[in-house]
């Protein structure tokens, strides 16, 4: 077996800065200023259908509950695994991706599995599992629609909700034209996900394997939870031999009143929706079937004895900061060079590795949107901030970073100083703006980006001669 | 040591300090309104709800609802709906086969009018308690993800109906 260690492993992205990353998304800046108008929308959904008078109490229950599951973990694993084993469920610990991928393969060639059809599970994106799989031998058909779009183009996820965020109709109808005989130039929506329902639908009704991920394991049922809106974990998971639920070890959570909050929380600030299509909670095989769930860990445990940064952990993956970002809205998944982007990508990846992140925490203007609309309240400017200090104390800030806090420090220090250096900035921007050359100097100002225009007087001015201020 | 005790370990080394439960959130709605919100949810949901009439029956409703040349016709009945969401539970009991659900090209499910609750908060205790399997179906099989353009009917049921029947 010692022949597959290679593809075992996933293989690790290029070391790329996020805002060099950035600058090539940007280089067209009417497909930037799109992509950001498609987040936007998403965005207002999310804001319309969590107008509700409970909406701060639900995050608050859901922040609880979360936070009372890390505390438990170890405890609430063990119930599930216990109930799940009980009504015939193979539970399976992965420590890392590696083992994940094995455990995966073993189950696959033990029972002679040729085709699998999967649906989303940004753990498999984590641990790299359908190269390992293909590598193997092994057909992989990604079955929701985005992902199956992006993997016809062999591109990973730009978005973890919305995989195919980045990609306009007419795109996709060139790519369905030649991967499934659509008539060339048919780019409505409602035809090209016709067609795909044909073909999608035929590759989960004949799989041999289903692959799922999960919204949430819950342990006083010892259920697995599936929330989709197309029905494609459905179709998979009822209808092949062997169902495998790949699942990280923070989706534990306590009870079904937990569940409650959650699926009151998750679609809401996904995509605005009141729940999804299909939620879907199993808590055994159907008759004649095999039915497997992996528990990984890759790393979330080391994690979780991180004070300062364990509440990471809650994330349910509902993408609501990336659509509310306007760091990720104007620079797209992939400028972030990790699975997960956006900003809970920037605080997740460089617990990963720092080096190879280290700009991460910096693709942030620290506006607190994230933080804002996060149904499971994680701080994630808090920790954006922490990650800063961690990187200059490990002197891993990105280049120029260290020199210009060095001289920023004692500006920022000083009411005074600071207020006079404002003075001189807002006097100093117009002439900036006008030196082209200083463009290349800064991210900040590449192209598709510009200064703004300075106020003729500062906050604090305006607050005093207005009277709101003595 | 095993992949599991390494797990548990690791975790319980974290020592992550006690964190009490979550405080239960409600939000009563008036008998009156749990029906006509469920409705207005569902078809905003794509789905469609009909109380059926006296007399009326569901085969009868169905002649008017669907295709005439609809295949793939499931009928099945729910536990309980929600107001909140237009969701209605489904037990795998109370099916012949879980492929059934999503198999359907057209879901029709029977629901008494009685049996509606106002939110999840409600609806997750009322899951029964020996569940193998059970699915809160909100509205057909639907997909944004070409430009955001809503597309109902993505890999599974093309229509949803629910037919609640008067007490």
């Amino acid at each position: 077996m010692l022949a597959d260690e290679h593809i075992l492993m996933s293989t690790s992205l290029p070391v790329l800065s996020h805002p060099d990353a950035a600058k090539a998304f940007l280089h067209d800046g009417e497909r930037a200023a799109w992509h950001d108008d498609a987040l936007w929308y998403v965005r207002s959904k999310r804001d319309r259908a969590t107008d509700l008078p409970e909406w701060e109490a639900l995050r608050e229950a859901a922040s609880a509950l979360k936070a009372h599951a890390m505390s438990r973990l170890a405890e609430l694993l063990e119930a599930f695994e216990q109930r799940a084993t009980a009504s015939g469920i193979v539970v399976h610990w992965a420590r890392d991706a590696a083992e994940h991928n094995r455990i995966v393969l073993d189950i696959l060639r033990s029972t002679g599995v040729k085709r699998v059809a999967k649906s989303k599970s940004m753990l498999t994106e984590e641990c790299g599992l359908n190269p390992c799989l293909e590598a193997a031998g092994i057909e992989v058909v990604d079955t929701d629609l985005g992902e199956r779009i992006v993997q016809l183009a062999h591109q990973p996820p730009s978005h973890i909700v919305i995989p195919a965020i980045h990609w306009k109709k007419e795109e996709i109808a060139q790519l369905f034209h030649t991967a499934m005989g659509t008539p060339a130039g048919e780019s409505s929506p409602d035809a090209l996900a016709g067609v795909a329902r044909v073909h999608l639908r035929d590759a989960l009704l004949h799989a041999d394997a289903a692959i799922t991920g999960a919204n949430a394991l819950v342990a006083e049922t010892g259920g697995v939870v599936v929330c989709t809106n197309e029905g494609n974990a459905d179709l998979g998971m009822h209808s092949a031999p062997v169902h495998i639920a790949c699942v990280g070890i923070e989706k534990i959570i306590a009870t079904r009143d937990d569940l409650g909050v959650l699926l009151r929380v998750l679609a809401r600030s996904a995509t605005g929706q009141p729940v999804t299509a299909y939620t879907t909670h199993v808590t055994a095989p159907r008759a004649g079937s095999a039915m497997h769930v992996v528990l990984v860990d890759n790393g979330r445990s080391a994690r979780l004895a991180d004070a300062e940064m364990r509440s990471a952990l809650h994330c349910i993956r509902c993408g609501a900061c990336l659509n509310t970002c306007p760091i990720y809205r104007r620079s797209g998944g992939y400028s972030y060079n990790h699975v997960i982007p956006g900003p809970i990508g920037a605080i997740l990846a460089p617990a990963v590795n720092l080096d190879a992140h280290r700009t991460l925490p910096f693709a942030s203007t620290l506006c607190g949107s994230c933080g804002d609309v996060c149904p499971v309240k994680i701080d994630i400017p808090a920790q954006l901030v922490t990650w800063r200090e961690r990187s200059a104390a490990a002197g891993m800030l990105p280049a120029g970073y260290a020199t210009l806090f060095k001289r920023l420090g004692p500006l920022l220090a000083s009411r005074t100083r600071f207020n006079r250096a404002g003075a001189w900035a807002r006097r100093l921007l117009p002439v900036l703006r006008a030196l082209s050359f200083l463009r290349r100097l800064n991210p900040w100002t590449r192209p598709g980006r510009d200064l703004p225009v300075a106020p003729a007087e500062s906050f604090r001015e305006w607050a005093k001669r207005t009277g709101r201020l003595s | 040591m095993s992949a599991r005790d390494a797990i548990l370990t690791a975790i319980r080394a974290a020592q992550v300090p006690a964190s009490p439960p979550a405080s239960a959130v409600a939000r009563p709605i008036a008998e009156d309104d749990l029906l006509p919100q469920f409705l207005r949810v569902l078809s905003e949901v794509g789905g469609a709800g009909i109380v059926r009439g006296a007399h009326q029956t569901v085969a009868s409703i169905l002649a008017d609802a669907l295709p005439p040349d609809a295949e793939g016709v499931v009928i099945a009945r729910g536990r309980f709906g929600v107001a909140e969401n237009a969701a209605v539970y489904v037990d795998a009991a109370d099916i012949d086969a879980r492929a059934d659900i999503i198999r359907a090209e057209h879901l029709v499910l029977l629901l008494p009018v009685t049996a509606l609750v106002p939110t999840m908060h409600e609806a997750v205790r009322r899951m029964p308690d020996k569940s193998a399997c059970g699915w809160f179906l909100s509205g057909p099989s639907k997909t944004a993800d070409i430009e955001q353009a809503l597309v109902i009917g993505a890999q599974g049921a093309r229509t949803l109906h629910v037919i609640l029947e008067p007490a």
